[in-house]
């Protein structure tokens, strides 16, 4: 445990540091709260709604696609210690692993798994006249025929 | 391995006394460093944009940022109504500590004599100092994400969302870069990492990683380790334009102040992380006078180095679009740092492995190139995107739907 005495103490430290400043800022601060002052910051806005709960479903993807690179990761450390005694044997292993997440990476990938792009309305199409000065304005404006 | 000397024997109240004295050291040396950068930072970006920047408080405005500090412990401390309050607290504690922690295992010297013990300049020497720094970057994750999620507020909620989407990306290709480092060390420990890197080739260029290496890994970890850091341009869990504050936006006070003080920690730790992997941490030419002072004087000069880089990349280069940023992170960096890691071990088998592998990973490279281009227009993502453009167009309030696609 010697080499991480060091570490412990430094937890210590920052801990009470991050206490410390706390209290302190208790001690020396006004408290006033108020409803506007507690209400969720909305540039000014009283808000309207309750924020989202619902995320779109590629930020799931990218942790679980995160969670297969994560433990690759994770076998290649061991891997790469004993890299030198393990020699031409533990090398092609790893390339057999390494060619085994990649097959399943091309797949994700070809299927626009981490595809971010501006949205492309295949399904909804939205009415778009020709972009000139005349018709953005009264397509903006009123939402009516456009020229 | 990875022994700090000082344990070697018995403990006594002596060794006892040398590490909280370097712990002292290390934690007001890293508190002065923050004051010292946010100075810097603001007045090289002042430059550069043609102001004046801070100059009011103490010689050329030093002062400023322990003004501002203090300014802030003045300050009213509110907890938004509907967040949730233990996460909310919790949250600066989870982003500073791993700030504080981060920079222990970095060695900043060589060894010294203190008092007839024999001290290495570092603060901690664990035998698995490169997954501990792997483990503390994933819980300043975790800061962040519950910092964003608690304030029950929607530009948080976009902030969080988006800034543990790409900690967790880039941290993907950190680890892969970092491995490289490992496989050619043959060892976790910071010390050992250092110490492999001493030397020279033909005596003129430095044994660093960064040229054993290759360049790849390095040019990898660092654009990983400025998305990682949230700095600038991949800053997009705080745009200002789209996000008011990001996900510290609800944060006020002295809360506010130590998720700054984080953000600059660990950009600080982060420089010397670098310097420590890839460019030989104390390691340069002796000059003349004492000997223990020139380790630590090019540890500071090349750190420095890194740091006004980081404050150079913020003022020259405009923030990324959020696909951009993925793209960059996933189809990019992920795969080529992989591949460059197997080629590293491949090379150091035998040469012929190492040109096998890069055919192989020629190969594997255009098929990817494909497989992007497949994912591009892929028809069976029509129906993904049409749900999504449902959700845009139905709710006004659904979060990251577009880009604003309509270009």
């Amino acid at each position: 445990m010697a080499p991480y005495l060091p570490i412990v103490i430094m937890l210590g430290l920052g801990m009470l540091f991050a206490a410390g400043s706390f209290i302190g800022s208790g001690l020396l601060a006004p408290k006033k709260p108020t409803n506007a002052k507690s209400a969720p910051y909305e540039c000014g806005i009283v808000p309207q709604r309750e924020p989202v709960a619902r995320f779109p479903v590629r930020f799931y993807l990218i942790a679980m696609i995160f969670i297969i690179f994560d433990i690759e990761i994770i076998f290649l450390y061991p891997f790469a210690v004993v890299f030198h005694q393990l020699g031409s044997f533990g090398l092609s292993e790893m390339v057999v692993f390494a060619v085994v997440v990649f097959v399943s990476f091309v797949y994700l990938i070809s299927n626009g798994a981490l595809d971010w792009g501006p949205v492309k309305r295949y399904g909804i199409q939205e009415p778009y006249p020709q972009r000139t000065t005349t018709s953005t304005i009264r397509r903006v404006a009123s939402g009516e025929e456009a020229a | 391995m990875g022994q700090d000397p000082l344990f070697l024997g018995h403990i006594s109240l002596g060794v006892v006394l040398i590490v909280v004295v370097k712990v002292l050291v290390a934690f007001v040396a890293l508190l002065v460093s923050v004051l010292l950068m946010i100075w810097f930072e603001r007045k090289i970006i002042s430059d550069m944009q043609n102001r004046i920047g801070p100059n009011r408080a103490g010689p050329y405005g030093i002062l400023q940022t322990l003004a501002d500090g203090i300014k802030l412990f003045f300050k009213e401390d509110l907890i938004p109504e509907k967040s949730d309050r233990f996460a909310f607290k919790l949250a600066p504690y989870l982003t500073v500590i791993p700030a504080f922690l981060i920079f222990t295992i970095v060695p900043i010297g060589g060894t010294v004599h203190i008092f007839g013990h024999v001290a290495q300049l570092q603060v901690a020497d664990p035998p698995i100092g490169i997954l501990f720094l792997l483990a503390m970057s994933s819980v300043a994750v975790y800061g962040t994400m519950l910092a964003g999620w608690s304030s029950g507020s929607k530009y948080p909620l976009l902030g969080s969302v988006r800034a543990s989407a790409q900690m967790v990306s880039y941290e993907a290709a950190m680890g892969l870069s970092v491995a490289a480092v490992v496989l050619i060390t043959g060892s976790l420990g910071t010390r050992d990492i250092v110490n492999s890197q001493m030397g020279s080739f033909f005596g003129i260029f430095p044994k660093w990683n960064i040229i054993r290496l290759g360049i790849v890994p390095f040019v990898i970890f660092v654009i990983a380790i400025t998305a990682e850091l949230n700095r600038p341009p991949f800053d997009l869990t705080e745009a200002e334009q789209e996000l008011v504050g990001g996900f510290h936006t609800e944060y006020s006070s002295i809360r506010f102040a130590l998720f700054f003080l984080a953000e600059f920690m660990n950009t600080i730790s982060m420089s010397a992380v670098i310097v420590t992997l890839f460019l030989g941490g104390p390691d340069g030419p002796n000059l003349g006078g004492p000997a223990w002072i020139w380790p630590i004087l090019w540890f500071l000069i090349k750190t420095g180095a890194f740091l006004f880089f980081y404050v150079w990349v913020r003022a020259a280069l405009p923030r990324l679009r959020y696909d951009q940023l993925m793209d960059l992170g996933w189809k990019i960096l992920i795969p080529i740092s992989l591949a460059w890691l197997l080629l590293v071990g491949a090379m150091q088998v035998s040469k012929v492995y190492g040109f096998v592998l890069f055919v192989v990973f020629l190969i594997g490279g255009s098929v990817l190139y494909r497989a992007v281009s497949i994912g591009r227009d892929n028809d069976s993502d029509v129906e993904t995107i049409t749900t999504f453009t449902r959700i845009k167009f139905n709710d006004e309030t659904s979060i990251e739907g577009s880009n604003e696609g309509d270009n």
